[in-house]
Formats: structure tokens, sequence, C-alpha cells
């Protein structure tokens, strides 16, 4: 019998990894073709399985899957080329990158060009002290990539934004020159310099960093909705010990 | 045809096993009524048994009868060394070595930050009293090498380091009788990326 939509060895992450029934696991992969897709990985949790060890997040790898319906059975994984080293605070930044991408990115969706910049912000997060940042250029990319409008040259009222002037940003709506009668945590006041220095991808000037952590906090939780991050709690929690 | 309450209530039961669907549950509760009743009747009483007299040691956190497990008992034993690890599982393994002579301290898991495991589901705050009873001098981290495990001995380290104290990573690489050829290319990365120099 044909098995039927196999594909192979297609370049993927493995973005998380749940138990499923005695043995096996569900591993969630963003691919570069598919974007997020579910396969089993039968027997992977016995104690000699040859995909144990492979089922690492922020590592690049490549996947043979096959199936229809939305949980493939993976047939097998490689290690992909060069491999990474996260070590340290940037685990958590992976950890959180991953957290984002499986709340936010819908299933089988591809977006070859967030993998591409996934696979770039991992290699940074490995080489470099800096990651916030990083972290910045990739919550703003991917909320770009997934289609979400993040207008950062003009304000609402279509003109340009200017770097000494004060606004107020609104998700959905942008920057605006007036008040907004909207509850604190569905805007942020920051200067016109911040929104034109995150559109050159300038992150150097301290209030800029400041400014963006805050825009993309309150942007990120106007689309995550109610359910807070895990990996933002549990930093939380750690800096309570 | 439904099978009586008693016989749902088991196969209920049977689920909270971890990888235990409504199938297999159901599997075993025919299993253990048909098959194999004295069977059952000795799981009954030792799950009711350790329920009652199994509990975490004070100093170890690892599962024990006593207040103080006999591995934290023993007068043998390194005090300035105490070594951290994920599971009791992980604790016999490294006991088989017969390599290591300090304690241990038993986490029960791993921070897990997708799964909203965090740093009070590991005990955190009973390693750092335990780690801080003015004995310790060197705490060596045996967690996995998985990236959970990977982060619990990051956390661990900085939390113990900025209150002073020594803290050591079991190493990784080439297993014993390794051959470059049969390696995994994960490991050997990371056997070439933490290279050590020759003495
Ligand atoms: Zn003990």
């Amino acid at each position: 019998m044909a098995v039927l939509h196999k594909q192979d060895n297609q370049p993927v992450y493995v973005l998380h990894t749940y138990p499923f029934k005695e043995t096996s696991l569900v591993v969630e992969l963003f691919s570069r073709d598919f974007g997020r897709v579910a396969a089993v990985a039968k027997g992977a949790r016995r104690p000699r399985s040859a995909m144990r060890g492979m089922l690492q997040s922020f590592q690049p790898l490549l996947a043979t899957w096959s199936g229809k319906a939305e949980l493939k059975t993976l047939h097998s994984l490689e290690w992909g080329s060069g491999l990474l080293l996260l070590q340290g605070d940037a685990l958590m930044c992976g950890f959180y990158m991953n957290e984002l991408l499986l709340r936010l990115l819908p299933r089988e969706d591809s977006h070859d060009a967030l993998f591409a910049y996934y696979g770039d912000t991992l290699r940074t997060l490995s080489q470099n002290a800096e990651h916030a940042t990083s972290l910045r250029r990739f919550e703003l990319r991917m909320l770009q990539e997934m289609g979400y409008a993040v207008p950062l040259l003009n304000d609402e009222r279509d003109q340009p934004i200017e770097a000494e002037r004060i606004y107020e940003y609104v998700a959905e709506r942008g920057a605006s020159t007036g008040v907004t009668p909207l509850p604190a945590a569905n805007r942020v006041q920051l200067r016109g310099k911040t929104l034109l220095d995150m559109a050159r991808d300038d992150y150097a000037d301290s209030q800029t960093q400041q400014q963006s952590k805050q825009l993309m906090r309150m942007l990120l939780a106007h689309y995550l909705g109610d359910k807070p991050l895990h990996t933002r709690q549990l930093l939380i929690d750690l800096q309570g010990l | 045809m439904r099978n009586p309450p008693a016989l749902e209530q088991l196969v209920e039961s049977l689920r909270c096993l971890p990888g235990v669907g409504p199938k297999s549950a159901l599997r075993m509760a025919y299993h253990l009524l048909q098959r194999d009743r004295s069977g059952a009747n000795g799981l009954a009483q030792a799950l009711h048994n350790a329920l009652q007299v199994v509990t975490h040691c004070s100093l170890c956190n690892t599962f024990s009868e006593d207040i103080v497990c006999p591995l934290c008992a023993a007068d043998n034993r390194d005090p300035t060394l105490l070594c951290v690890v994920e599971m009791p599982t992980d604790l016999m393994m490294l006991e088989q070595t017969r390599v290591f002579q300090g304690r241990y301290f038993v986490l029960m898991g791993k921070l897990s930050p997708l799964d909203g495991i965090g740093p009070k589901e590991i005990h955190l705050e009973k390693l750092l009293k335990r780690a801080q009873d003015g004995v310790v001098e060197e705490v060596v981290l045996a967690t996995n090498y998985t990236v959970e495990g990977e982060a619990t001995a990051h956390y661990i380290s900085e939390l113990l380091r900025s209150r002073g104290l020594k803290v050591s990573r079991i190493a990784r690489g080439l297993p014993m009788g390794g051959e470059i050829e049969h390696v995994d290319s994960g490991t050997l990365a990371q056997a070439l990326m933490e290279r050590r120099s020759v003495r």
C-alpha cells in the first residue's frame, strides 16, 4: 500500500513534545514548507528509541512524516546542518519563542520567511549575550509575517511619524496623536523615534529598547488573549526565590 | 450494555496513570478482575500501604518511609558534596557507578517552561535550604542533557552561585568505548564545542 502524503527530509525545529499513549510522543514541529505540524513519534519514549535523543528543541532537524489528518506519523529524524548550542538565559528565550509560535501560529500554514528568521534568531541567541534585542526583533517579525499590521512609519491618519512627537499606540489601529479613551493595558505611550527605530531595526537607544519592549508586550497580550505565557510566569517565579 | 458502577469506577481510576486511555484502562480492569484477582488484591493493599507510609525525605526529597532516608542518614558519605538529579531512578544509576561519595537532592522533575512546570513544582526552595546548610561546599548538577534539564541546571546554578556555593555540571561527550564513526552528530558536535585541554 502506498503511503499517502509522505514528506521526506523536511527542515524542521521541534517546538514541543508531550506524552501520547503508553510509549509515544506527540511532537509539535515548525517546518519550513508546512508551518506548524503535529506528528506522533511512535515508541519515542522507549529507552532505545532512535528518535528519543533527537527530539530536542532549538536544533535544525530533517523530518520525514506521512498522513493526511491533523496528526501525522513521524517516521524519522536526522540532524540538520549547523548544530546550535543554546545555553543559560538563551534557552529560556528559545522556550519563549516556541511558546509564542505554539500559541499564535495556526497549523499547516506555511511561513518560510518566519522559519528562516526563527533559525537566525536561534543562531544569534547561541552566539551573543544581547538577548533582549533579538527577542524584540523576533516578536515584531513574527507578528508581521503572520499578517498582523504593526504600522511603524505612519500614524493612524496616515501622517508620517515624527521622531520627537509623543504618540499613543493601540493594537490594530497604530499610533495616534490624540488621547485614546482605552484602559492602560490596551495602549502604550511612546516617542515617534521608538517607532522609527523599530522600522529601521535599530535598537541601540536605551529608550527605544524600553519602549519597544512595552509596545511588543501590549501587542502580544492583545493577540494572545487572557491566558498568560508560561515562560513569563516561570521567570517571575524564579525571581521570587 | 453498561459495566457495573464499581467496574466503571475502577476503569476511571486507572486512567490517572500516565499514557493510559479508556481502552487500556478497560483492558487492565478486566485483567485484574477476571484473570488475576490475587494480584489485584496485592495491588490494592500495596497502593493503600504505600500511600500511608511513603513520603519525601526531609533532606534529599526522594521517596522515603523515614523522615530522613537511609542514604542521607548514612555516616560514610561526604557531606560537603551535593549532587542534584531529576528523578530517583537517576540517583540509583549514579549510585551504581560507585564513583560519587557525596549526598543527593532529588528534584522529582525538571523545569518545563511550556508545560507550566516551574520552581515550585521541582522544590527549588527546599534545595536552596538544603544546599545552604553550612556544610555543603560544592553542588554537582546531574540533570539530564535535554533542553529542559539544561535550563534547570542553569537556573539552579545561578541561584546557588549567588549564594556563594561552588557549582559544577556533569560532563557530556562521547560514550565509553565510543567510536567517532558511529556516534550521532549531535553528541559529536557537543563534544567538539566543549572540548577540554589535555593535561
Ligand atoms: Zn534523603
